[in-house]
């Protein structure tokens, strides 16, 4: 571990109406890290994860995926966006949603078949959702909700997963059913990247922290870095956590 | 052709036409951005009437959309100042430009059939009488012979087809990504779906069916003929393809209803063809099978029925003497009107969670079972566990 990386971000600034929300970021991602990022409201967590995916256009800056752009490493990444992010009222089901994550393999125009709807029900199967894959998606609860996202990230077969808080809003097995599949992956070999919110549950969860407020405050193992000094420097506050070691 | 069937078909081609792009509009929550180009479509029409002296002509369709694609621009742009919100911007973009219109019309094309009124309400009486002539004698000028003219048939006839043809083959194509960037612009990007080109494809789209259907409905009808559709077959389905087929059908019911209506009422064909869009709209409103007004209604009050349910089973389940198990004091001590306990009692017997001996009840094993189960769910809300229930009680769906 830790030879390659996986992802890595290089002077990376990004503004909203020339109000700066990330400033400067240097950034290595080892592969096969299962890794929080933690930082207050505010601190460009989310906005981070966009403009690695060119969702969101940085000022100034590049970011790579195995040494290359990001548009060319499309295939390699999965992304699971903010569970309040889009309308859950729209006219589609569990199934439907899964399969939308095979789409960016396909390409334009070529419409999803047989292979990418087993594909998919693997996917749901696997996050525990095959009895809900006809549901309309407002009639799942806040947990299932992000079991489908989950099931539509996996079903992208990525080598690194970008999640943007996956426990918002979800009960305590949606929770544990989650992050169990997250350690899976980082078995396989994969890389995660989790925008996290709850400090506590850090040193049980990861293996790798990144601390972000506004600018990059520090990368590396939950045991080396995750200490009092780096989260007053990144809520600015005197904190003390009982992190469990 | 005969101007009957040529006016029922110009209508349901324009119904159909501005229904597929209403539902992307409507589940996009830009409803009203057909407003405001349908609007703003105005000067180029105007601009291309003066180049081309005709309502019909493929240079004025797309000068007009061209004025449609350049709203949304100016509403967007104007909306990422930060200064004014979405609704704001739609309101200062749309009249100016429709302004623009109305002075280009009243300085210089006063004397054309190009009238305000034309621009409101249409003309769909009148398109029949607006024919495509082809002359086939192409050698020799000046010479005039009827036989060398070919009747093609209305222009909107023409126009509103070709408009509708391309909105299907490009619905077909993109139809998978049309659906992932309406639903989840984030991940449109992420996978290499260009959103910018998607919502500008889309609005394109949208403006050259509003253009075309201008000539047949005005300016302000043909938003109902986009937004109306779209809005009955969502409160219908929870599926994108048959909210698709359902807009379709509910904009060639409005055509056909609205033809025979404007006969019988002597009244303007595109203004009889909207209000039964909105009958068709009301109807539904009230009597979809589980988003209607009455549906939502009944729901609501079995649901009151079955928490005064459980509050009988919890009580019941909670005290064991024989004084508290008795009907008469149920009555008095969880306070309900005679007429509700009654309810709940004979809901409770038919479902056999109780058995009533004289005036004393006692709760059934399949009572308590269900009382654990159910407040199991309300206290852990784990759901797994209640999809049986699901079936049975509405109280357990979300």
């Amino acid at each position: 571990m830790a030879d390659k990386i996986a992802v890595a971000v290089d002077d990376l600034t990004v503004a909203y109406n020339y109000k700066p929300v990330l400033w400067d970021i240097d950034l290595s991602i080892p592969e096969g890290v299962l890794m929080a990022i933690v930082g207050p409201n505010g601190a460009g967590k989310s906005t981070l994860i966009k403009s690695i995916l060119g969702i969101i256009d940085p000022i100034a800056g590049s970011v790579q995926i195995y040494d290359k752009p990001y548009h060319k490493q499309r295939h390699l990444v999965a992304y699971v966006p903010q569970k309040g992010s889009v309308d859950w009222d729209f006219p589609t089901t569990a199934l439907d949603v899964v399969m939308m994550g095979t789409y960016g393999a396909l390409g334009w125009i070529k419409r999803p078949g047989n292979k990418q709807k087993k594909q998919s029900l693997e996917a749901l199967e696997k996050v525990g959702m095959l009895p809900f894959k006809n549901r309309q998606i407002n009639q799942l609860s806040g947990g299932q909700q992000q079991r489908v996202f989950l099931a539509r990230a996996l079903v992208q077969n990525a080598s690194i997963y970008f999640m943007d808080e996956p426990f918002q809003g979800v009960d305590a097995t949606t929770e544990i059913a989650i992050i169990n599949i997250l350690k899976e992956l980082r078995k396989a070999g994969k890389t995660v990247i989790v925008v996290h919110h709850d400090l506590q549950t850090v040193p049980e969860y990861f293996d790798w922290v990144t601390f972000l407020n506004v600018k990059h405050i520090a990368t590396g193992p939950v045991k080396d870095i995750f200490n009092d000094d780096n989260l007053t420097k990144t809520y600015g506050i005197n904190y003390k956590v009982a992190v469990q070691q | 052709m005969n101007p009957e069937i040529a006016i029922l078909l110009i209508s349901c081609l324009t119904a159909v036409a501005c229904a597929i792009p209403g539902v992307f509009l409507v589940l996009r929550k830009m409803a009203l951005i057909s407003d405001a180009i349908s609007h703003s479509i105005l000067p180029g029409i105007v601009v291309g009437f003066f180049i081309t002296h005709d309502l019909a002509s493929p240079w004025l369709i797309l000068l007009a959309a061209i004025s449609g694609i350049v709203t949304v621009w100016l509403v967007e742009a104007i909306q990422k100042t930060g200064l004014v919100k979405e609704d704001t911007a739609i309101g200062l973009v749309f009249p100016a430009l429709f302004s623009i219109g109305v002075l280009l019309i009243a300085i210089y094309a006063n004397d054309v059939h190009l009238d305000t009124d034309a621009v409101l309400v249409g003309k769909l009486e009148y398109a029949p009488f607006d024919n495509w002539i082809i002359n086939s004698s192409s050698s020799q000028e000046g010479i005039t012979n009827p036989e060398d003219f070919i009747n093609m048939g209305p222009k909107s006839l023409w126009t509103t087809g070709s408009v509708l043809l391309v909105t299907l083959v490009l619905l077909g194509l993109f139809y998978k990504e049309l659906k992932l960037s309406t639903f989840d612009i984030g991940l449109t990007s992420a996978l290499g779906f260009s959103p910018v080109i998607l919502h500008y494809g889309l609005m394109s789209v949208a403006s050259v069916t509003t253009v075309v259907s201008f000539d047949a409905v005005g300016a302000i009808l043909v938003v109902a003929l986009i937004i109306a559709p779209a809005a009955t077959a969502y409160l219908l389905t929870n599926d994108l393809k048959k909210m698709l087929l359902l807009s379709v059908v509910f904009g060639i019911l409005a055509a056909f209803g609205g033809y025979y209506l404007s006969m019988w009422l002597d009244a303007s064909i595109s203004g009889s063809i909207t209000t039964v869009l909105g009958l068709i709209f009301l109807l539904v409103y009230l009597f979809a099978p589980s988003r209607g007004l009455l549906a939502v209604l009944f729901r609501q009050r079995r649901q009151r029925t079955e928490v005064s349910l459980l509050t009988f089973l919890l009580h019941l389940n909670n005290h064991d003497s024989i004084e508290e198990r008795s009907v008469t004091h149920l009555q008095e001590h969880i306070n309900w009107g005679k007429v509700r306990a009654k309810k709940v009692l004979k809901l409770a017997l038919e479902n056999n969670m109780i058995s009533k001996n004289g005036d004393v009840v006692t709760l059934s094993n399949k009572g308590k079972e269900f009382t654990e189960k159910a407040l199991d769910y309300i206290i852990t809300n784990k759901d797994e566990k209640i999809e049986d229930m699901k079936d049975d009680f509405f109280l357990f769906r979300g």
